[in-house]
């Protein structure tokens, strides 16, 4: 069973769910799909025992061959190549790694070399919880690169639990398509709702079911609270607004050690989850 | 006339509410919302749409009943993106990056590459200056081109009359849109907060920007919360050279006002307030100088 965790708006508290649903669970797998910022791996603080570097291939031309590349740049769709006179213009920030301009490309003459864009890695955090991380290089816009990777190594038969990254653009698609149920973190704000819609608009049209966590509850008004009780969409949990939470996530604590209850109240959100899966 | 990014690295670091706070002081401007995929700028500023355009983002592969199944689209496929059984070809929208490998390899003509809308961009008026801002269909992909013409929109419009500053809301995150938002601006405003996770992206961003060789400030918002890790931000800074241009300190009533649809410089009292405003006049020197 895979359940993610999701907002359209950053900062609303997506780690501190999906943290405090691993510990809750106690035995599962934990994937950061928030591969361009990462910060889970602050509060399970796993041993990292594996990493793997995410490469794309780029190309580079031999350019003393006196060869025409001018095919190379018609056919990038990215327009990473760009072809003056025998000169051959090559954009590494623009190119995808797709090997279109070897296929059409002189034969021999445009060769490839592997690029790195980021690594995935693996490890424990306390006895039970199986951590894997991607990390995108500073620079680099191939983010669903390093997250296809992640998902090589997620294993489904067990609960596995995803931290998406922000957003609702094609990044938190692939942390969320393969789910069966998807948490969306929100707090309540007029920003916050904004957001939430969005991102229900996106899981509508995936079909995943999904529930909400308004965290903060108090900090702004109360639209979200009411539009989700309107609409009929599953309130699964609130947090109040507390500058004691704040703190302690500040230094790396987890919710469960700032209260020691919250660990029931996200062992009842799992099974009612489970419930709504399986009913 | 100069361009701004604002940007976090983390997401809900205070970008936006700096932002819309700077719009509300700045004159002979233009705001951009460069977080085309949750989109926030409007709901203070409150625009009236004066324009309207289609974005046509990147093609993805389309197979028809010309395939003959030989699999030769999912043998070069380098995305994942094709899946091949005995009896068809199948391809993943959300993989596709449209390269356009499938459809030279195909020896019958079976896949074409097809451009669709994936959402929109618009020219509004606001009471404080133009505002350039777009909605990317939900879950779309290329969300860094849609910034790219938004961008572009509104630099044609400073460009014709005569603007002095482009303020840009960004997105969370380091990846293509935020690379789009920082492409040739003259400055980044890194707003960061005194927590561990938003010290890592802090310093993922900084080097982004870093990388792309922007002068970059530092603002850290609830300073407050944690002064161990307000100091380590600061240090960081020290050693590499970045100016903290302020500091801006915890205080409930920020998301109190914005749930009124309020702009908190309008309460002079409010400690972030203040702090704000002190930000912006240190800012001003760059801007209009």
């Amino acid at each position: 069973m895979i359940i993610s965790v999701a907002s359209g708006k950053g900062g609303t508290g997506k780690t501190t769910v999906a943290v405090s649903l691993a510990l809750a669970a106690e035995y599962c797998q934990f994937a950061d799909y928030d591969v361009e910022a990462p910060n889970a791996d602050i509060f399970l603080k796993p041993g990292i025992k594996n990493i793997k570097k995410v490469t794309i291939k780029h190309p580079y031309f031999l350019t003393d061959t006196d060869k025409d590349f001018s095919g190379c740049a018609k056919f990038c769709h990215y327009n990473a190549v760009a072809v003056i006179g025998t000169e051959v213009l090559f954009y590494p920030q623009l190119c995808h790694g797709c090997g279109g301009c070897i296929l059409v490309g002189p034969e021999g003459a445009v060769r490839e070399k592997d690029v790195e864009v980021g690594e995935v890695s693996k490890g424990f955090s306390r006895p039970g919880i199986d951590f894997l991380e991607g990390n995108l290089i500073p620079g680099s816009m191939r983010t669903t690169t390093v997250q296809n990777e992640l998902e090589k190594m997620i294993n489904r038969s067990g609960l596995v639990i995803i931290d998406s990254p922000p957003g609702n653009s094609c990044s938190m698609v692939m942390s969320v398509k393969n789910s069966d149920y998807c948490i969306l973190v929100t707090e309540p704000t007029p920003y916050g709702f904004n957001d939430l819609l969005i991102s229900m608009d996106v899981l509508d049209s995936l079909k995943i079911p999904y529930g909400v966590i308004i965290n903060r509850d108090g900090i702004g008004d109360t639209v979200v609270e009411d539009y989700c009780n309107a609409q009929n969409k599953k309130i699964l949990l609130k947090i109040p607004n507390d500058i004691e939470i704040a703190k302690c996530y500040s230094r790396g604590g987890t919710l469960f050690d700032y209260d020691k209850s919250y660990k029931e109240k996200f062992q009842k959100t799992l099974e009612e989850i489970e419930n709504s899966i399986f009913q | 006339m100069k361009q701004i990014t604002i940007i976090s690295g983390k997401g809900g670091t205070g970008k936006t509410t700096i932002a819309s706070n700077f719009i509300k002081m700045a004159h002979d401007h233009i705001a951009v919302d460069a977080d085309v995929d949750a989109a926030n700028l409007h709901i203070l500023l409150n625009p009236i749409i004066e324009k309207q355009e289609d974005f046509i983002g990147g093609a993805i592969a389309v197979v028809n009943e010309n395939c003959i199944n030989c699999g030769k689209c999912e043998e070069l496929c380098r995305f994942d993106a094709i899946s091949y059984s005995s009896t068809d070809i199948r391809i993943d929208n959300l993989k596709c990056e449209g390269c356009g490998v499938c459809e030279y390899v195909c020896p019958v003509g079976a896949i074409v590459l097809k451009k669709e809308k994936q959402g929109q961009f618009y020219t509004s008026n606001t009471e404080f200056c133009k505002l350039v801002h777009a909605r990317l269909n939900p879950g779309a992909e290329n969300s860094g081109l849609l910034v790219t013409r938004v961008r572009n929109a509104a630099e044609d419009i400073a460009y014709s009359q005569d603007t002095k500053l482009v303020i840009i809301d960004g997105a969370p995150g380091i990846g293509c849109p935020v690379i789009a938002s920082l492409n040739g601006v003259d400055y980044a405003l890194i707003v960061t907060e005194p927590t561990l996770s938003g010290i890592s992206d802090f310093k993922k961003i900084y080097y982004v920007a870093k990388f792309f060789n922007i002068k970059t400030f530092v603002c850290i918002n609830k300073f407050d919360i944690n002064p161990k890790n307000t100091v380590e931000i600061e240090s960081f800074c020290a050693l590499n050279n970045i100016e903290v241009i302020g500091k801006v300190s915890y205080d409930e009533n920020v998301p109190k006002l914005l749930a009124q649809k309020k702009f908190i410089i309008d309460y002079p009292d409010s400690p972030a307030a203040k702090d704000i405003r002190k930000i912006w006049e240190r800012f001003e020197g760059y801007f209009y100088g």
